[in-house]
């Protein structure tokens, strides 16, 4: 019983982490309708980053504030050079447009990193909570994860820029006309979310060794969430990603670990099929 | 001259399609200039090539002196050069305060945020009583309130309007020219697309009657709705 609720509690912290990866993917799609498939390769690149700092000499989760900026900046950059232009054009062209960013990444990651494991070797603290053991660094993931979320709440319903993000993705010609630079806007917002899966593969990063491939599995994990929320939903990427991680945590016990991404993938067809628009409602 | 916005022979369309064949018009300061047609004149089109929605292909657009024809329709809009659009177009998502915040975006237009939003209220004290409200979840003559109240949040120099009475019942609409007409009363120029033709002649104080994308007719309101052509293709008498 105990090693189950074990799981199940693993399962709800590393959910907050896939949910918040999963925002930057569902921001990105309900402000300029891009499903952007170099996801997961900016979040391998997010774990890199860590790595890169760590290896400076930072710690751990100090890195994560330069991670942020450089992922922030890395978003912009991505945006101007592979978004901007097709943005307006049919959606199959966003979708090759980020694949090969994404092909991109992993390239000049394998040439630099090779495709071998890296890990992050720091001090870990292991807690026991009425027999529960609980190690340090998922419980701050999970903790980073949910005060990041709140960070992105809080810019996006308090700040006048904020605002102007949710204006522009509800209607960018009307932004346009009220003389919101919407360009600019999408910049920002493609830029937040590359931050957010930046930071999400940082979180990770400290927990399981990991290569330049592994952003893969994350990004598959990061739909399924999205989905499950309803895409171009944050608090629905959030709640889809505590759901994966349940789900993940409450079979862990009973089954080999390849078959929860066999579990998953039937979760996600049969919303997809009973319940296209996610269970809490996304974007019409 | 006291034209604030000038056309000159604009041409434009969509795609192969060319919509306005030169259109030359002025919008002189502190007037009400209204412009009607049938419908797929190019009304809707010579509004949104001002912004630059639609680009012009040819000809000029030039608002308070400034050639402003190959600006983004947001540096217009920061200059004052305002568009309320067609079928509204608020930010269904945000709420009413919200929509009215955004409509202030521009730095020149943020300085004068809480004055313009108690003016705004003043006006429509209906968008007061609904300002946590979701604008999507506003009825339609709130929605048009909403969509002036925003326009008149980004301090327009001229404040142009697609089809205000569109879908709106006759008591709404006659209310809502009532405030258009406080409003150039208090110094605005405005610039009136208008389907509800007798109500926007009687209103204005300059007219033009656009057909098959070119200027027909022009002048002073009340000569304009006297015209025969005018009254029989559009007033139906």
């Amino acid at each position: 019983m105990l090693q189950i609720f074990s799981s199940v509690m693993d399962g709800l912290l590393i959910g907050l982490v896939y949910g918040l990866a999963a925002i930057g993917l569902t921001l990105i799609f309900g402000v300029m309708d891009v499903v952007n498939l170099a996801h997961g390769s900016i979040i391998a690149l997010g774990m890199f980053f860590l790595y890169l700092f760590f290896g400076a000499g930072l710690h751990p989760y100090l890195s994560l504030v330069p991670v942020a900026i450089l992922g922030f900046f890395f978003g912009v950059i991505v945006y101007l050079i592979a978004v901007k232009r097709i943005i307006s054009g049919p959606p199959l062209m966003s979708l090759l447009s980020t694949f090969s960013v994404s092909m991109i990444i992993i390239g000049i990651g394998t040439a630099l990193w090779s495709t071998s494991p890296y890990n992050i070797n720091f001090k870990v603290e292991t807690y026991n909570i009425l027999g529960y053991t609980v190690t340090s660094a998922r419980l701050i993931a999970a903790v980073a994860a949910v005060l990041v979320t709140f960070g992105l709440y809080f810019f996006l319903y308090r700040t006048v820029l904020g605002k102007a993000v949710r204006a522009v993705a509800n209607n960018r010609e009307a932004a346009e006309l009220m003389g919101i630079p919407s360009q600019q806007i999408l910049a920002i917002s493609f830029g937040i979310g590359t931050m957010l899966a930046m930071l999400s593969g940082a979180l990770i990063a400290t927990l399981f060794p990991f290569t330049i491939l592994s952003g893969g599995v994350y990004e598959l994990k990061s739909f399924v969430a999205s989905v499950l929320g309803g895409l171009g939903n944050p608090t629905g990427a959030l709640l889809g990603g505590i759901i994966l991680g349940l789900i993940e945590g409450s079979v862990a016990p009973f089954i080999q670990i390849s078959w929860t991404n066999v579990i998953e993938f039937v979760i996600f067809v049969l919303i997809l099929l009973f319940f296209p628009t996610g269970l809490f409602g996304g974007r019409k | 001259m006291s034209a604030l916005l000038e056309l000159n022979g604009v041409e434009t369309g969509y795609g192969e399609v060319q919509v306005l064949w030169g259109v030359s018009m002025a919008v002189e300061q502190g007037r009400m200039t209204t412009l009607v047609g049938a419908n797929g004149a190019g009304k809707t089109t010579t509004m949104r090539a001002i912004m630059g929605i639609v680009h012009p292909w040819k000809g000029a657009v030039r608002f308070q002196g400034e050639d402003v024809t190959r600006l983004s329709a947001h540096d217009k809009a920061q200059m004052g050069l305002v568009l309320v659009p067609e079928g509204r177009q608020l930010f269904s998502d945000l709420t009413v305060e919200e929509n009215l915040e955004m409509g202030a975006y521009s730095p020149r237009a943020r300085k004068s945020l809480d004055e313009n939003m108690r003016k705004v209220y003043g006006f429509f004290p209906r968008l007061e009583e609904r300002k946590r409200q979701k604008a999507g979840t506003l009825s339609g003559g709130e929605q048009q309130m909403l969509a002036v109240g925003r326009g008149l949040m980004a301090d327009p120099v001229v404040l142009m309007i697609d089809e205000l009475s569109l879908g709106l019942a006759p008591v709404l609409a006659q209310s809502l020219f009532a405030t258009l007409k406080r409003l150039k009363d208090a110094g605005l120029t405005i610039f009136l697309v208008e389907q509800n033709v007798h109500l926007a002649l009687a209103l204005s104080d300059y007219a033009y009657v656009l057909a098959e994308g070119r200027v027909k007719i022009e002048g002073p309101s009340h000569e304009v709705a006297r015209n025969e052509e005018v009254r029989e293709a559009y007033l139906g008498i």
